[in-house]
């Protein structure tokens, strides 16, 4: 029951907080995140599952209830942990008690409502890593995309209203693709499955797949089914070419939107296509190996292409976060061990990563009120300390040794490299890794102009060091960048037993 | 001797048809709710005609029912087209069109 | 039993220790933190001189100390490897950054820089990179700690922020060596998913993988496996090329003389460029199961070797001067390792790093003698007045140039010989040693121009007339410098020993593993056998062909000293380059290698990235907003139905119905 706990908390704190006074409300909600971060660190700490949920693994703080009886299915409320997903869990938890601590500077109107969705999102997303039933997955899912439209479209920018339809229109769209594809896949199942339950339908999946349905023969079925349920979530990633709403999104988000929306939601994306797409059709990925990876190479070097073009600091994060997901992308196609397990390393690692970046423009926006690459320089001087955190940021983006960034490229690098999936993965994989030598361009470029030289930004008023509380979760995350990459193994292990069961459905795939 | 189910069916045609034109070519407010009320009766004859052509009770009771929901229905129509009057000064229904694009 | 390689974690762990100290209390300690940083290092030096001895008792080691991420196949893990090579390199790089560190009291502290515990803290970290680099038993943990080593240097180029030049030149260093570096990741890649491991020795090294699919004949990748040991060795190559500043990517080495000259000096000396050539030693035997490799590692050091010094002729700047020294020596290094001459390479590489230390903080103390000024033609006269810096600074000058007895004859002299021995079996070598040869020339003639300009002649300005005093900080670390190049040389003096019948070669019998029991793979003897490199003494006599080698070399080197001193040994000498004609605007300009790099960077790239950002906004952006204005206009035709006329809705709806009826009713058959 610890997993309702952990929901439950996060939705009785969200209208706790959203009835409490704006005064109180940031402290509040923070004391409020940290009993979600203390269960989850406390669930870290004892779990017991092993192999993956999907496919007859050990599940950890399983619970599994009737709900709803839709005809022929049983939906239940049906949440479980492995491998993968408590380490998201707890990046989740983490990351928005974080994000409330950074918002207490930025956020100064309708406070109560600003962090009652935040802690909702918290509840919503938290939903999203744990549920196995399809149709609950499917709630919690949706119900993420309308607290993160409403801080948009509420506390953002100056075109708020545009990102936030942009936003919430084009997921949604993806959403209901993913959705029908996925209802026709399990009715043509047939009498294979009697419930939502994704491990069933992962089991009847691999045992034969569907029949023909509607007209559509099986095999050209389950193809259209995968290639739907790709493109469904391709644009949650996103993956180029479906990565437009994101910049929108991320400059107009306020900064703890940002950090949300780039270190979780994101991975919400990734998360679906490895429980969906590369653990149900290992078949069709094959299928589809070059494609995939040929998406994955260009998100990376287009993405990283138009990160170096931008001048605002948030673009060039949100492009930066296109790039670093077409490495996740890379990783789950490769099929191997460190593959998939770095793709999912790289969910956690890009999560802390780019959350801290956006924290760290966050802090910057706070004091000089612009984002523009052009408008400032020689930050360092005036706020040494947060730009200092913002340079090893960067330099963590950049896929420094020692820090989490690393490692996941690293292991994605490695798997992708050493993978059968198609004889061209070398020729990809270098391709990809070229993507190392852009990020730090577009990063050190960006650095020079604005930290360094002699200091340069029309204000009418003194630019003042941040405060103890827009610095300390930088810290914390800075922290955990470090420790990552210096040990890998804290959450690798569980990763890799999660992710070793997917890895044997594939006859190609092969050692590294 | 019964008359045929048939010529129930035909008065209720009729009686339907003259409350739709009614509706359709009126534009007096209390017409308007006057060709409905006679729509729902035509409906009402079929279920009475019918359930004594079945021979079985609910077509009856539904009848009731739809005598029940008419009522209902004058009592807000009459409200309505009270409302009507007053602002508008005039109970023609194509006058007031600000529920539109 | 605890022995001393249980200790030598620490070596690299102690600086480290002093980055945090420094960086989190740096600003409440005396001398900003500058005291943690030399007690560190100087536990770094004696760790390291206990490993020389305890590897000079017998002893190698090769532990695993931790595993970093474990796999089904492959698990990759942090180890220790302490082999003579090792060794010998821990102590060079503890002995300069200690010496650094002392000098950067008499540097940084006088002078009263601010935002020094920010530069201890970095000096600490950039040692601790380097000493873990040196340590690495595996490839890729030596990639992390080269990646790391290029963060320091980024972050110590641009120690001076806040001017404009310095972060530029900051940013130049750690986007080319990137530009390497991704090269060396790609190999270190391929190479773990090829062989299956990445440790360099042992049994299970990749180099025994590599050698024993070379011997059955096995192919990767559509590649044989000797092919493709040459294409994964030009790859890890990449790194090298940029780290050790290397043509093509050289360029950033002469702008990061913006950092402080102490940071020069342990860049240039001990860390981040000797950690390419290093590599190259280290995964020595790798190299030399492919010729091809061999050759092209030979020919980038020959023609970097001779296009850096002719560069470092035209130069004002006196640490531009050196800048290009460093670049032209590592040349030389490369081009010894190329032909084979392993001993030789990884000699210069150490004699380099003494005299080259020296001179780089002789011209730091000249820096502080000059009042901050660099430029070589407002000195002059400097010799009577600093005698101690101009006594060290000529014998860095001496070995640096290659004038026996100068410890960096010596080395220079076997890297030329072991070229022409073997250029003399395969004349393309002679190519390469030529360039190697020509730039021995060139080397001493920029070195004593450099000299005579700083210290000779009269004083060319008020500061060379009123020199700044120097303290025993910047003393003592360059007479302990000055005494190491003059005298380094006698470690393994070949020619002596060959000719004379002596056994004083010491270095090589240190690096063959003749001292030390056990030792295997990783010796002289066993990559002589490996690369298999024929030799051919002329007139079939080695000693003929030692005595032309060193005279060719000494007279060349002589020839290019006599040069300057006629040229600028004069109490009012002028700048002869105008003699140059055409030549001189070319070699100002670096043969244009910069402007090349800066239109790859501005004139390609980023017109490149703006063009994808308009495709992006306009094409793929427009598509997406196209199929909302699409639906938005189409549904504002749709929405004038919606008339508020109830009559109209009520015939709507009656039509509907009708239309359904019929419908359903043609669907049913009624009309057939």
């Amino acid at each position: 029951m610890m997993i309702e706990a952990l929901i439950a908390v996060a939705l009785v704190g969200a209208l706790v907080t959203f009835v409490a006074p704006n005064r109180i409300a940031g402290k509040l909600a923070f004391v409020i995140s940290l009993v979600p971060v203390a269960i989850s660190l406390w669930m870290f700490a004892v779990f017991d599952g092993s192999g993956n949920a999907l496919l007859d693994g050990t599940l950890a703080f399983e619970s599994q209830m009737e709900w709803i009886q839709l005809g022929d299915y049983a939906i239940t409320w049906f949440v479980g942990i492995d491998g993968i997903s408590l380490p998201l869990v707890v990046l989740t938890t983490i990351l928005v008690s974080l994000a409330i601590m950074s918002s207490w500077t930025p956020i100064d109107m309708r406070e109560s409502q600003f962090y009652g969705l935040v802690l909702f999102i918290e509840a919503n997303l938290i939903g999203v890593f744990v549920a196995l039933d399809f149709f609950l997955w499917f709630i919690f899912w949706e119900a993420v995309l309308i607290p993160m439209y409403l801080l948009i479209g509420i506390w953002g920018g100056p075109r708020r209203k545009y990102a936030a339809i942009k936003f919430f229109v084009y997921t949604n769209v993806a959403s209901l693709v993913m959705f029908g594809s996925f209802i026709a896949l399990v009715f043509a199942l047939g009498d294979g499955v009697s419930s939502f339950a994704l491990p069933e339908i992962t089991a009847a999946m691999l045992n034969g797949g569907p029949e023909s349905f509607a007209g559509i023969g099986s095999g050209t079925l389950t193809s259209l089914v995968f290639v739907a349920m790709f493109l469904g979530f391709a644009v949650k990633v996103p993956v180029v070419p479906f990565h437009t709403w994101l910049p929108d999104a991320h400059v107009e988000a306020p900064t703890p939107a940002s950090v949300l929306l780039a270190g979780v939601l994101l991975k919400m994306g990734t998360y679906a296509l490895l429980r969906f797409n590369f653990t149900m059709f290992p078949d069709q990925v094959s299928q589809f190996v070059v494609p995939i990876a040929a998406i994955a190479v260009i998100s990376v070097i287009y993405g990283a292409m138009l990160a170096l073009a931008q001048t605002d600091l948030k673009r060039i994060v949100a492009y930066s976060s296109v790039s670093s997901m077409g490495y996740v992308i890379l990783g789950l196609v490769a099929y191997t061990q460190f593959g998939i397990g770095g793709a999912t390393f790289q969910m956690v690692s890009h999560g802390l990563i780019s959350g801290l970046m956006f924290m760290a423009v966050g802090v910057i926006y706070n004091a000089t009120h612009t984002r523009m690459v052009t408008d400032m320089s020689g930050m360092a001087d005036k706020m040494p300390i947060a730009v200092g955190v913002l340079i090893a940021g960067a330099f963590g983006y950049m896929g420094l040794p020692l820090m989490s960034g690393f490692a996941a490229e690293y292991f994605i690098f490695f798997g992708a490299f050493g993978s059968e999936a198609s004889t061209y993965m070398p020729l990809f994989t270098g391709l990809a890794m070229f993507g190392i030598v852009i990020v730090a361009g577009y990063l050190l470029f960006a650095m020079q102009r604005t930290l360094f030289g002699p200091f340069r930004l029309e204000t009418d008023y003194e630019i003042r060091r941040a405060p103890l509380h827009d610095i300390a979760p930088m810290f914390v995350l800075l922290g955990l960048i470090i420790a990552l990459g210096v040990a890998p193994e804290l959450i690798f292990e569980m990763i890799t037993d999660a992710v070793d069961p997917i890895v044997d459905l594939a006859e190609f795939g092969g050692d590294a | 001797m019964t008359v045929g189910i048939e010529y129930y069916v035909l008065l209720s045609a009729a009686l339907f048809c003259i409350g739709l034109f009614g509706v359709l070519t009126r534009r007096n407010a209390l017409m308007f709710l006057m060709s409905v009320e006679i729509m729902l009766n035509a409906a009402n004859i079929n279920l009475i005609a019918f359930a004594f052509y079945h021979g079985n009770l609910s077509g009856q009771v539904f009848a009731l029912f739809t005598m029940a929901l008419a009522a209902a229905e004058v009592a807000v129509g009459l409200g309505i087209i009270l409302v009507l009057y007053r602002n508008f000064r005039d109970v023609d229904v194509t006058v007031p069109s600000a529920m539109r694009w | 039993m605890v022995g001393a390689f249980e200790f030598a974690p620490a070596i690299a762990l102690l600086p480290l220790a002093a980055f945090v100290v420094a960086l989190v209390f740096g600003n409440g300690m005396p001398k900003k933190g500058a005291y943690a940083g030399i007690l560190a290092t100087a536990g770094s030096l004696l760790l390291s001189l206990w490993m020389l001895a305890t590897v000079a008792g017998g002893e190698v080691y090769n532990e695993p100390l931790y595993d970093w991420a474990i796999g089904d196949e492959i698990t990759f893990h942090f180890g220790i490897l302490i082999d003579p090579l090792s060794a010998l390199m821990l102590v060079i790089v503890s002995l300069v950054a200690l010496l650094v560190h002392i000098f950067s009291l008499g540097y940084m502290n006088a002078e009263g820089e601010t935002g020094l515990p920010r530069y201890y803290a970095e000096l600490g970290l950039f040692t601790f990179s380097m000493l873990a680099f040196v340590l690495a038993d595996n490839l890729l943990m030596a990639f992390m700690f080269f990646e790391l080593v290029g963060l320091c240097s980024y972050l110590l180029i641009g120690f001076w922020f806040r001017t404009r030049s310095a972060p530029s030149a900051a940013k130049k260093a750690f986007l080319v060596t990137r530009f390497g570096d991704y090269f060396f990741l790609i190999g270190v890649v391929a190479i773990g998913a090829t062989f299956g491991t990445l440790t360099f020795a042992g049994d299970a090294s990749f180099v025994n993988e590599a050698q024993s699919a070379i011997d059955a004949g096995e192919t990767f990748h559509g590649f044989g496996a000797e092919t493709w040991v040459t294409i994964l060795g030009l790859l890890v190559l990449g790194g090298v090329i940029g780290k050790s500043a290397q043509f093509p990517l050289h360029t950033w080495l002469p702008d990061a003389m913006e950092g402080p000259t102490t940071v020069s000096a342990l860049i240039h000396a001990a860390t981040m460029v000797a950690a390419g050539v290093y590599l190259v030693a280290r995964m020595f035997g790798f190299y030399a199961l492919s010729p091809t490799a061999l050759a092209i590692i030979a020919f980038v050091g020959g023609f970097t070797a001779l296009f850096a010094a002719t560069m470092g002729v035209v130069k004002d700047d006196i640490k531009q001067v050196l800048a290009y020294s460093t670049i032209s020596q590592y040349g030389y290094m490369m081009l010894g390792l190329g032909v084979g001459g392993y001993v030789a390479g990884v000699f210069h590489l150490m004699n380099h790093a003494f005299f080259k230390a020296l001179l780089f903080l002789g011209a730091g103390a000249v820096i502080i003698l000059m009042h901050h000024e660099q430029d070589m033609w407002k000195m002059g006269g400097l010799k009577d007045k600093a005698p101690v810096t101009y006594y060290t600074f000529l014998a860095g000058a001496l070995a640096l140039a290659g004038i026996v007895p100068f410890s960096g004859f010596w080395s220079k002299d076997e890297i030329l010989y072991d070229a022409i021995i073997l250029g003399l079996e395969e004349p393309i070598f002679l190519v390469a040693y030529s360039m190697g040869l020509l730039a021995v020339f060139f080397t001493g003639f920029y070195t004593f121009r450099m000299v005579f300009l700083t210290f000779h002649g009269k004083p060319r300005s008020e500061a060379a007339r009123d020199p700044h005093p120097v303290g025993m900080n910047v003393k003592i670390p360059l007479i302990v410098l000055g005494v190491l190049a003059l005298l380094a040389g006698v470690v393994n003096l070949a020619p002596v020993g060959k000719i004379a019948g002596m056994d004083i070669m010491f270095l090589e019998y240190w690096l063959d593993g003749q001292y030390t029991e056990g030792m295997t793979g990783l010796t002289y003897s066993e990559y002589s056998d490996t690369a298999g490199l024929d030799t051919t003494y002329i007139a079939g006599s080695q000693t003929i062909t030692l005595l032309i080698a060193g005279a060719l070399a000494l007279g060349l080197a002589l020839a290019g000293a006599i040069v300057a001193h006629v040229l600028y040994n004069v109490p009012e000498p002028v700048p002869h380059t105008e003699n140059l004609g055409a030549a001189r605007e070319v070699l100002r300009s670096n043969y244009y290698q910069d402007e090349v790099q800066v239109w790859i960077a501005q004139g390609l790239a980023m017109p490149t990235a703006r063009m994808a950002d308009r495709f992006d906004q306009s094409v793929i952006d427009g598509v997406v907003n196209g199929v909302s204005s699409v639906s938005l206009f189409g549904s504002g035709g749709m929405k004038r139905l919606q008339t508020g006329v109830v009559t109209n809705y009520a015939a709507l709806i009656v039509l509907g119905f009708i239309a359904l009826v019929v419908g359903l009713g043609v669907y049913g058959g009624w009309f057939v």
